[in-house]
């Protein structure tokens, strides 16, 4: 992973976490935004310019793949690249939440 | 069908303001019909109603415009047209649950305004630095005619403009990075 991947995407916002998330199934961003809604009881609702704007970007940065169209809707699935940087999300969470619980 | 014609104009970082403007018509029962040239808006008679305006700026976005409108349709937001690179867009705010804009976050905010400033800013700032300061200074130093005079208050005004578009893109881009 290079350095440009780690200083953009390591910590990574709210809304990329929720992407490469959900990417491990192959989804498009309107589902992406359904998906989100649901998990968080309605807390989290994912806009369209950001939704839109973020796809791009990871998929500039080979994060994620766009695997077909459907009926005008891009198709995206997380790449190996993509599972690493999630990976390192996860261990940054888990680290806050335990030292959350410690202190 | 009544429509009409206002003349507003707002500089490149004033977005914001423009989709505030813009909701206040439609406040008043005049819905955005078009944008013929910058700063000259065309609207049409309607139901007084609150809806949000939002401008988005994204090129890739206009070049495959049917995948980009969708993913926006899908979230409830219409599509109306682009203008200058800007892609405007609107919602009612009774088909929200609460205050929604097309950006959830301000790292996709800052991401617009760094696409806005490549493709605005970048030719402005190369026009002021080969053209406008140069010439301002070269005028100033021959005001014997009424010509140069003329040249002189000309370039004089430019050069405060371009000053004034970039000090607010400035402040805009650091209220947005420190927040």
């Amino acid at each position: 992973m290079d350095t440009h991947i780690r200083k953009v995407y390591v910590p990574m916002t709210e809304t990329g976490f929720y992407i490469l998330l959900c990417l491990q199934q192959p989804m498009h961003g309107y589902g992406i935004v359904q998906k989100v809604k649901e998990l968080t009881d309605g807390t989290i609702l994912l806009s369209p310019g950001t939704m839109y704007g973020s796809l791009s970007k990871m998929e500039k940065d080979r994060l994620i793949a766009l695997i077909r169209e459907e009926e005008k809707r891009k198709i995206y699935q997380i790449t190996d690249l993509g599972r690493e940087v999630l990976a390192l999300e996860k261990e940054r969470i888990i680290r806050l939440y335990r030292n959350m619980e410690e202190v | 069908m009544k429509k009409r014609v206002m003349v507003r104009f707002f500089t490149i970082p004033e977005y914001e303001r423009e989709c505030l403007f813009l909701q206040e018509q439609h406040r008043q029962g005049w819905k955005l019909v078009s944008v013929y040239f910058p700063g000259i808006y065309l609207f049409e008679a309607c139901e007084p109603e609150e809806v949000v305006y939002q401008l988005d700026f994204n090129e890739e976005g206009r070049k495959e415009l049917h995948s980009y409108v969708q993913i926006f349709k899908d979230c409830g937001w219409e599509y109306l047209f682009s203008y200058m690179g800007y892609s405007y867009f609107r919602k009612p705010m009774k088909a929200m649950q609460q205050q929604e804009s097309i950006f959830c976050d301000d790292a996709s905010r800052l991401d617009m305004m760094r696409r806005v400033f490549k493709s605005r800013m970048i030719p402005l700032v190369v026009l002021f630095a080969l053209v406008i300061l140069p010439q301002t200074f070269l005028q100033a130093s021959q005001r014997d005619g009424s010509l140069h005079s003329f040249f002189f208050y000309t370039y004089v005004v430019l050069f405060v403009f371009y000053l004034y578009i970039f000090v607010r893109f400035f402040l805009h881009y650091r209220k947005l990075s420190r927040s």
